[in-house]
């Protein structure tokens, strides 16, 4: 462990044009900091080789806070979210891994939480994970010992030292920082208000929303949260064609591309075309993020290399 | 020293569980979770959920409320939401929930009830500190 987090603080920036200061040791310091949080979306490859991933988040050092990893994103199969997060760190970027109730039990819950604790790696999205028919192994035993509220909960009990049965852990608890996620987009969205509440009691330190699209919609709904203390982080995921909207329509519940932003892409012929247009919109995306939540955060799906672009042109 | 109850069994367990079994699962479609909390889910059993949720609902309903598992049923959280709001017991829904103790799964929550395995409320009290020594 302290190898590790030796190796993390010694590392420094290499870009000149560094907007964003590294070497926070946890996300804790981003939050507290003022600055407007921008995160992004890396998920392990379907393999064994790390290296273009890692390309990915090397190519983004500089331009945002911090990386989440996904843990078997949308039930489908891959690399371990802990090593991913691992060598992040390794590298001086900082990890925050998401850990999915879909595919442990509380044993394998809570003995992944204090494998991560001991790798340095203590920011944390405790998540209910999407359900196994959604991905790629649609036969998989959907384990689902615990929800998101109840991981919350019992990361809480690491901290304070002990397992969710009440045994003592030996040694220094874990020093982890929590977060959740919420879908704003959801109708109804009053059950969502509901758990979001639960899961701030249960000690969610940030929360980051499902990709949401409507600007008026998430003024709403922060409006609706007000009452509770705790950092939005807003998110979305970058559009890359009209086909592509039509699929998140269809497919991603509590997810709705708005047919403006559709019809946008459905007037560009080239595929650079498209891609500029993507910018555009994202940039548009960021800035009204901005107004109403404490950060964004980017769901590049495969095109990380263009996050840079983008925040540019949102000037953030 | 903490002691955990072992799993219900024995004849008059079978009993409990076949008559609670006979009309719960038509009335409520129950699951047989030996830890009923339908009291405070407005009556509709939240083990139907196909992610089993206690503590209210994922993400993953669509525009009109439906199960993104199960396309043509309801979300159960949808719809305890909405009677729970019907019958004044949203309150209820703000609680918190402990996670499904599995030794009782497929036990009777009556049984379990007067056996003090599970409280009022239909939590599990299975784990009990050992008052004897």
């Amino acid at each position: 462990m302290s190898a590790v987090q030796a190796d993390v603080g010694s590392k420094q920036s290499a870009g000149a044009t560094v907007a964003r200061q590294e070497g926070a040791a946890s996300f804790r310091e981003v939050l507290d900091s003022e600055k407007f949080i921008v995160t992004m979306e890396m998920t392990p490859p379907k393999g064994t080789d790390l290296e273009p991933t890692l390309a990915d988040a090397e190519g983004c050092r500089g331009h945002v806070d911090a990386l989440t990893v996904t843990d078997n994103q949308s039930s489908n199969m891959s690399l371990g979210a802990l090593v991913l997060s691992l060598r992040l760190k390794e590298r001086g970027l900082l990890p925050i891994l998401q850990v999915s109730c879909r595919d442990r039990n509380r044993l394998a819950l809570q003995s992944d939480l204090l494998s991560a604790a001991h790798l340095g790696i203590t920011d944390i999205m405790c998540l209910t994970g999407d359900h196994v028919v959604l991905g790629d192994h649609p036969e998989a035993m959907p384990v689902f010992d615990l929800d998101s509220v109840t991981l919350l909960q019992v990361a809480r009990g690491l901290v304070e030292g002990h397992d969710m049965v009440g045994n003592e852990l030996k040694g220094p608890a874990p020093r982890f920082t929590l977060g959740a996620a919420v879908s704003p987009g959801s109708e109804p969205l009053e059950p969502q208000l509901l758990k979001l509440e639960k899961k701030v009691a249960a000690g969610a330190e940030f929360i980051y929303t499902q990709a949401i699209y409507d600007m008026d919609r998430l003024r709403s709904f922060m409006e609706q949260i007000s009452h509770l203390d705790v950092p939005i982080i807003g998110g979305f995921c970058f559009l890359k064609s009209a086909r592509g909207c039509q699929f998140m329509n269809n497919n991603l519940a509590g997810v709705t591309v708005p047919q403006s932003l559709i019809d946008r892409f459905e007037k560009c012929d080239t595929s650079e075309a498209r891609l500029e247009c993507s910018i555009e919109i994202s940039a548009e995306l960021i800035s009204g993020v901005r107004e109403a939540c404490r950060g964004v955060h980017l769901m590049a799906l495969g095109w990380e290399r263009h996050v840079p672009t983008v925040l540019e042109a949102a000037r953030v | 020293m903490e002691q955990v109850k072992p799993i219900p069994s024995g004849l008059a367990h079978s009993l409990a569980y076949f008559f609670e079994r006979f009309w719960k699962e038509k009335v409520f479609g129950c699951q047989m979770c030996g830890q009923c909390i339908l009291k405070s889910t407005a009556y509709v059993c939240p083990t139907r959920c196909p992610k089993r949720m206690r503590n209210g609902s994922c993400g993953g309903y669509d525009a009109d409320g439906k199960c993104e598992v199960y396309p043509d049923r309801d979300c159960v959280w949808c719809k305890i939401y909405r009677r729970a709001a019907l019958l004044r017991r949203i309150e209820a829904l703000r609680e918190f929930r402990p996670p499904i103790d599995y030794g009782l799964f497929c036990t009777s929550s009556w049984y379990n009830l007067l056996k003090r395995n599970i409280d009022w409320v239909g939590h599990s009290q299975r784990r009990q500190a050992d008052t004897e020594g």
